[in-house]
């Protein structure tokens, strides 16, 4: 009852996110097509879990990334882009070439964490075939291990053009 | 004239029987099928003057048949039949030209053949009870043989053909009855002399004949309850057989109801026509949901069949009703859309049948569940059959929407009618329709789309290919016709309305309107399919150039989404199965499914699953609760029955003293 009490209070504050301000010109351009409104289908290519906690929780009341246009979504068929986390594993790396592939284009490919941006700690592991950019082209990167969500919510705004 | 006509139909027929008997190999498939295509085109030549002139053919002759004669008279009526057998009849006949495989080519199925036509032929022609009943049997004992011709390799062959001997005995024991009771009370066996004397007939004769023959006629029909060996039989028939039984066959169920209820009977009380509608309705509802959820491609279309003659009945019953009541030309609007549904069924299933016994000797199999990919493999042969499904679906501006339309105003223009039963049965019979419509639509969106659509699922569908020319020809002729009478049904609308008015009546002014619409006259509500197939056309080329000039980017075609397995498999598509799959759930009652799922655990661990068997498969109820029961019941009398002849002499000798005595003291 207490803990329902408290979300509530929070869905009725939800976390202030700042704007990114404007971006590259390739993002500016991806954000003018996408006019507030940003499908995503997310993959993981191996990661450990911890990238999927943080963007579990930019829909969570706190954050709420659908305010900003920013949904999850089930096919990538209906998506704008895909959301790739963790280093990408030898198994993961044709499923991800497939999955891009079945996206209409024009499209996005947005690599979220350490590991999907550089292997991570990961680095040269058994089974890891390279960071996300190494199998498929990547437009922007998340930074952090894993990153908080209003750095995610943040950098998706600067696509959703929100 | 057409006498002479009749009797070079008749010959041409033996004479094509002789020749499948006696020709040696090479010929034997070509000699006997070109004339019994002759035989065919005598047969649509007198019918078509009959149809025209309205002049009756009459043979007769004393020699044929003892002690009764054998006489044959076709008016206006029989012709319509006689018209329809013969165009199925030549199509099938072309078809098996190319058709190779369930031993039609034998000596026996080439002599036997012919003779079924023949008999398809003549059956309208009747005129006396001894002469229709030879010519009945003669059609239910050589359909029975093509049926068997198959049975040396495949034991279900066996098993339908004994549902169908049974059913057929039985239905032609009624038959005999009821016509023997008639020719008894009247005095006279000949079909003048019948309806003649039928009006001075106590009721209960009558009724009791009426519903002995619709009894009879319905087990050919394939009317439920009396369906069971239809979609056996159906199926395992080669595949001109299945064409032929399933587009001109059936019919003669119709035709025999209607001649003997409106023609020898002259109509009869309220309650005969609410059975033929509640019949019709059953039949209705039941082959439209189990061909909704068949995946056999052949069972399916036999199912089909049933709720076609369904809806023929709906309409015989509806017009049955209206002429009791006194409505005389709602009567005859409701029997012309019956008669119209007669003919155009026989036009799209006779196409049906053939396309699918194409895709059956393509690709060896008629279990859609392992089909798939064929437009793009046989794409003449999809192409037919999807023409045939889209007019069996009732859709304009093919054919099946013409005499569903028809068949729709009639029960819907019975309404205002203070005739209590038509108040009640009407609104049924519309809800009926509509049902068994959408069903309809539906079960030929799985056939084409399952079995004609996506990916081959075996390695059979994938090596498909495209079939002989002939089988093109004769089923290509028939969906032609479903397209020329879909546009232009005042083709066959007035031959209709004359066979119809030939049986209740022609003092009945014409109730259509004419010429290029179809339309009941006085009534709103008018129907011009030629203009709805323009309309249509013009509607489609403005979507795909407006679609062309709007088209901007280039179409990029890419693999099929499948979560992005590395291997994706056809056996991963859509199946018949599951696409009747919900339509099972909400019809449990009616379908009762049993499924079966068998899973085998590895020697070493029960956690793991080595392999899992899953088998579902759907039962008509009546075979189930009915006839099992029935036949149970049968073998029980069967084994007790047999203890009283034990071989021994003694017994049998006072079984015939005792006999004797019952005689002589029953006699005295």
């Amino acid at each position: 009852m207490r803990l329902t009490t408290l979300a509530r209070r929070w869905r009725a504050h939800p976390a202030a996110v700042p704007s990114p301000g404007p971006g590259p010109p390739a993002i500016q351009q991806a954000a003018g097509r996408n006019r507030g409104s940003l499908q995503l289908r997310h993959v993981d290519a191996g990661s450990c879990n911890g990238c999927e906690l943080e963007i579990a929780s930019i829909f969570s009341p706190v954050y709420d990334a659908e305010r900003f246009g920013i949904r999850l979504e089930a096919s990538p068929r209906h998506a704008d882009g895909l959301l790739v986390t963790g280093p990408v594993t030898r198994n993961m790396a044709d499923p991800l070439r497939k999955t891009l592939e079945a996206v209409p284009r024009p499209r996005v490919v947005v690599a979220v964490g350490d590991c999907a941006r550089n292997c991570g700690v990961f680095r040269g592991a058994y089974g890891v075939e390279g960071s996300v950019a190494d199998v498929v082209p990547v437009d922007l990167e998340i930074p952090g291990c894993p990153p908080d969500p209003a750095t995610i919510i943040t950098a998706l705004r600067g696509l959703a053009g929100t | 004239m057409t006498g002479a006509l009749l009797v070079a139909t008749a010959l041409l027929g033996l004479a094509a029987s002789l020749a499948g008997a006696i020709a040696p190999g090479r010929i034997r498939t070509l000699l006997s099928s070109v004339l019994t295509i002759a035989s065919c085109g005598f047969g649509l030549a007198v019918a078509t003057e009959v149809l025209h002139t309205g002049h009756v053919a009459v043979v007769h002759t004393d020699r044929l048949l003892p002690l009764s004669g054998f006489s044959l008279m076709l008016d206006r009526f029989g012709a319509l039949f006689v018209a329809v057998s013969a165009v199925v009849g030549i199509c099938a006949m072309v078809f098996r030209l190319g058709y190779d495989g369930h031993g039609l080519s034998s000596r026996t199925a080439s002599s036997v053949l012919p003779l079924f036509v023949t008999t398809l032929l003549l059956v309208p022609t009747a005129a006396s009870v001894t002469t229709f009943l030879f010519l009945w049997e003669l059609m239910a004992v050589s359909s029975l043989l093509l049926v068997l011709v198959d049975h040396r390799r495949r034991p279900e062959v066996q098993e339908a053909a004994q549902w169908y001997a049974v059913m057929t005995q039985f239905g032609a024991a009624a038959l005999l009855l009821g016509l023997v009771l008639l020719a008894t009370r009247t005095g006279g066996q000949s079909f003048a002399a019948i309806a003649a004397g039928s009006a001075h007939l106590p009721s209960w004769v009558k009724s009791s004949a009426f519903v002995l023959v619709v009894i009879g006629f319905g087990s050919k029909a394939g009317m439920v309850p009396l369906h069971v060996w239809l979609p056996r039989a159906h199926p395992e028939a080669p595949g001109p057989v299945s064409a032929l039984m399933s587009a001109a066959m059936v019919n003669l169920g119709i035709y025999g109801i209607v001649r003997v209820g409106d023609g020898l009977l002259g109509g009869g009380p309220v309650w005969w026509w609410l059975l033929v509608m509640t019949l019709g309705a059953l039949s209705a509802l039941f082959g439209s949901l189990h061909s909704a959820t068949s995946t056999d491609l052949k069972r399916l279309l036999a199912y089909s069949t049933t709720d076609n003659v369904g809806l023929m009945l709906l309409g015989v019953g509806a017009s049955g009703l209206f002429a009791s009541a006194g409505h005389q030309s709602l009567a005859l609007v409701a029997l012309a859309a019956a008669l119209l549904h007669v003919v155009f069924h026989a036009v799209f299933k006779g196409s049906l049948f053939l396309t699918a016994s194409s895709i059956q000797q393509a690709t060896g199999t008629r279990d859609l569940d392992q089909l798939g990919g064929l437009l793009k493999r046989m794409p003449v042969t999809g192409s037919l059959f999807l023409v045939g499904g889209l007019s069996i679906a009732a859709l304009p501006p093919l054919c099946g929407f013409v005499s569903e339309w028809l068949l729709l105003q009639a029960m819907l223009h019975g309404l205002p009618s203070s005739n209590p039963a038509i108040a009640v049965a009407m609104p049924i019979g519309v809800g009926v329709l509509a049902l068994t419509g959408g069903l309809t639509a539906l079960t030929f969106v799985k056939a084409a789309g399952i079995g004609l659509l996506g990916r081959p699922r075996t390695k059979p569908a994938a090596q498909a290919g495209e079939v002989h020319e002939s089988m093109w020809i004769g089923a290509g002729v028939l969906a032609t016709l479903c397209l020329v009478f879909g546009v232009a049904p005042f083709l066959v609308i007035p031959a209709v309305l004359d066979a119809a008015r030939n049986v209740i009546g022609t003092h009945i002014p014409d109730p259509l309107v004419g010429g290029w619409q179809v339309g009941l006259s006085g009534i709103h509500g008018v129907l011009a399919p030629g203009l709805l197939g323009l309309g249509l056309l013009v509607a489609v080329s403005l979507v795909a150039g407006a679609r062309r000039l709007v088209q901007r980017a280039a179409v990029r075609r890419t693999e099929a989404w499948g979560c992005g397995r590395e291997v994706q498999t056809a056996r991963m598509q859509y199946t018949a199965t599951s696409f009747g799959e919900p339509l099972t759930r909400v019809f449990e009652d009616v379908l009762s499914p049993s499924h079966d799922l068998d899973v085998s655990h590895v020697a070493e661990s029960r956690y793991y699953v080595e392999a899992a068997t899953f088998h579902t498969s759907l039962n008509d109820g009546f075979e189930r609760h009915l006839y099992r029961p029935a036949a149970g019941g049968l073998r029980w009398w069967g084994t007790i029955a047999r203890r009283v002849p034990n071989g021994s002499v003694h017994r049998y000798l006072a079984f015939g003293l005792v006999a004797l005595i019952v005689v002589l003291v029953v006699v005295a």
